[in-house]
């Protein structure tokens, strides 16, 4: 089918225009949502993590891809209410208090996404309290922690404290990740796990949660 | 003794005519000049600042008279030679613009990345360039100035956020990532737009305030994996000349500083060449001014210091490092001084060094910033020499609320 080349070469290039337009048309055509989905956008997104990896693509060509990928989650994820989608997980992501950037955690959203996680957002500036009410309500196998300066990274610690003291730690892994951060720190403050980065991020999840 | 003077003792002593001993300030231009008597050690007290004298965000941003004292009273506290009046300065020129801020009670303020201020192209038609020193927080800056002035007799250095910087910040990463690879006129009207009205006025304002020898602009997004060497090229530093062009003079220095990511690309060289190029496009008298070539240690500790080292002795220009602000939290002591004599050990060189503090986090023990400055002062030394940790002699100090009520400036 032409539009699976066209639409994954549109998101692993970062137009969210283009990647839109052609999965409304693959959709308007027929295709089966979960096939635009998998075939498109995250064979498209697969292949600019790829090329990430050997060093081809820099941080702002994939910052560009992860766009386009979330455009057309926009318009597919609607389409998948309801179906049994054989997610993998669920994972509970957010910049901790303090903290307003939100590169890192997108990329790792995108990416969890596209290898079939169901990901909620808390976004960015997340108090601990946020996090524990999303532990409690949302029941997630995975809670991923982002801090992009040494100042807020601090504050991971007081969200593993605040699900402690409200029992919950015992029921999630916790994974962190952001530029100050080391596995050192993540060991030192008992999170479950480091990502150094996006890919990582992905397959420490699938360690911990037991899935490939 | 006039600042005229202190730049000549300074300068003197770098090259080895000793007129009695250096004051911090001296320090501090013998360092970039040459060898001091010591390293010098820079502090940017920063919201640490603002903690240890329980002041809320929104006073220390906002209220210069606490601002500077709380700034002042933490670098007299630690000992430091030098201390400059760090604001968010990221966010003067953009909160003067009309831009959004998340403010909150402990921390600094924030750019609100999901309302920026250029949602569209033709929001930027709109946009009216800020009175300088009237918009905004622009008076807070300049008598925050004028206070470091009358309490510190000598100007500050000066702060401006970067045309570059500027830009991402009032159009969101994203946003700015797509304008310049789609729609790079535009990319280069807004960043023409943020040079000349906006930034060069208000550097020109706050020289004619202080008569400052050098004005820093900050560059953050300047820096890799977030953009690549080539858009910093191509989009970031023909506006660092423009701006320099227009604003320096033989006496001043304006130059753009901050960035990083020596670590994040094959050869760290290329962000160096960068740095050096934001530092003397324009300043073509650069033997007479102030420049320091600025390295996170995020990054020396991934390079290795000695290969930065090696880079600014190349390139004829003191290296500042700073001195890793979570080790400085966490301590131990011992970890603290191991830190100190390895970066004085493989950075200090024979002179053009200087080394920063900053942002210590909130919470720190004050006792940890004693260890790291008496550290610093003991193992400084020139000529650099017998560098034991073990050698280390701790120091004394009086709790900060004890020493604050003998000998602070009143934050109330």
């Amino acid at each position: 089918m032409d539009w699976e080349a066209g639409l994954s070469a549109a998101v692993a290039q970062g137009d969210e225009i283009k990647a839109e337009e052609l999965a409304r048309e693959a959709l308007d055509a027929g295709a089966p949502p979960r096939e635009v989905l998998e075939k498109g956008a995250v064979a498209g997104i697969d292949e600019a993590g790829r090329l990430w990896q050997e060093g081809e693509y820099f941080l702002p060509d994939v910052i560009l891809a992860t766009e386009a990928f979330n455009v057309v989650m926009g318009i597919v994820e609607p389409l998948l209410a309801g179906e049994d989608g054989a997610r993998k997980g669920r994972v509970v992501l957010g910049s901790v208090e303090g903290d307003a950037h939100d590169l890192g955690k997108n990329i790792v959203a995108a990416m969890l996404r596209a290898s079939l996680y169901e990901v909620l957002d808390l976004g960015v500036d997340v108090p601990a309290a946020s996090f524990v009410e999303a532990a409690r309500e949302q029941e997630p196998g995975i809670i991923g922690l982002g801090a992009y300066m040494t100042t807020t990274m601090r504050n991971m610690e007081g969200v593993i404290t605040a699900l402690e003291e409200a029992g919950l730690r015992s029921g999630v892994k916790i994974i962190i990740g952001g530029a100050p951060v080391t596995a050192e720190y993540a060991d030192r403050i008992g999170a479950d796990g480091y990502g150094a980065d996006a890919v990582e991020a992905v397959r420490l999840a699938g360690r911990l949660l037991g899935v490939s | 003794m006039g600042v005229t003077a202190k730049l000549l003792k300074g300068t003197l002593y770098a090259r080895g005519l000793r007129l009695g001993e250096l004051d911090g300030y001296e320090r501090l231009i013998a360092g970039i000049y040459g060898r001091p008597d010591r390293v010098p050690i820079v502090l940017q007290p920063y919201t640490y600042a603002m903690a240890m004298h329980g002041l809320s965000a929104r006073r220390f941003f906002t209220e210069p008279g606490p601002f500077i004292n709380a700034s002042r009273n933490m670098a007299v506290y630690f000992g430091a030679d030098s201390w400059s009046p760090v604001f968010d300065f990221y966010n003067i020129e953009l909160d003067a613009l009309g831009q959004k801020l998340i403010w909150r009670e402990n921390s600094e303020p924030d750019v609100d990345t999901r309302e920026p201020l250029i949602a569209a192209e033709e929001d930027l038609r709109r946009l009216k360039p800020p009175v300088p020193g009237k918009s905004g927080r622009m008076p807070y800056v300049i008598e925050a100035y004028k206070r470091y002035m009358d309490v510190m007799g000598i100007p500050p250095m000066a702060y401006a956020c970067s045309p570059f910087t500027m830009a991402v910040l009032i159009r969101g990463y994203v946003n700015f990532l797509r304008d310049m690879r789609r729609n790079p006129a535009f990319a280069h009207r807004l960043l023409e737009f943020l040079s000349m009205e906006v930034v060069v006025p208000w550097i020109d304002r706050m020289v004619e305030a202080t008569n400052t020898a050098i004005v820093v602009m900050s560059d953050a997004w300047a820096s890799a994996p977030n953009m690549t060497v080539q858009m910093v090229r191509e989009f970031c530093l023909p506006y660092v000349e423009k701006v320099i062009r227009a604003t320096n003079s033989a006496m001043r220095t304006v130059m753009d500083s901050g960035s990083w990511g020596e670590k994040d690309v094959a050869d760290p060289r290329e962000i160096l060449d960068i740095k050096m190029d934001m530092l003397t496009p324009g300043n073509s008298l650069k033997a007479l001014r102030p420049f320091f070539l600025l390295v996170w240690n995020e990054d020396y500790e991934a390079v290795g210091i000695p290969r930065i080292r090696a880079y600014a002795e190349e390139k004829d220009v003191c290296l500042m490092l700073n001195i890793r602000p979570d080790l400085i939290e966490e301590g131990p002591v011992e970890r603290i001084v191991e830190n100190v004599v390895k970066v004085i050990r493989e950075g200090a060189g024979k002179g053009r060094f200087a080394l920063l503090l900053n942002l210590v986090p909130v919470g720190t023990p004050v006792e940890h910033a004693h260890v790291a400055v008496a550290a610093l002062k003991q193992f400084g030394r020139y000529p650099v020499g017998g560098l034991e940790p073990r050698a280390f002699r701790m120091p004394s100090f009086r709790p900060f609320d004890e020493w604050l009520r003998a000998e602070g400036l009143p934050v109330d």
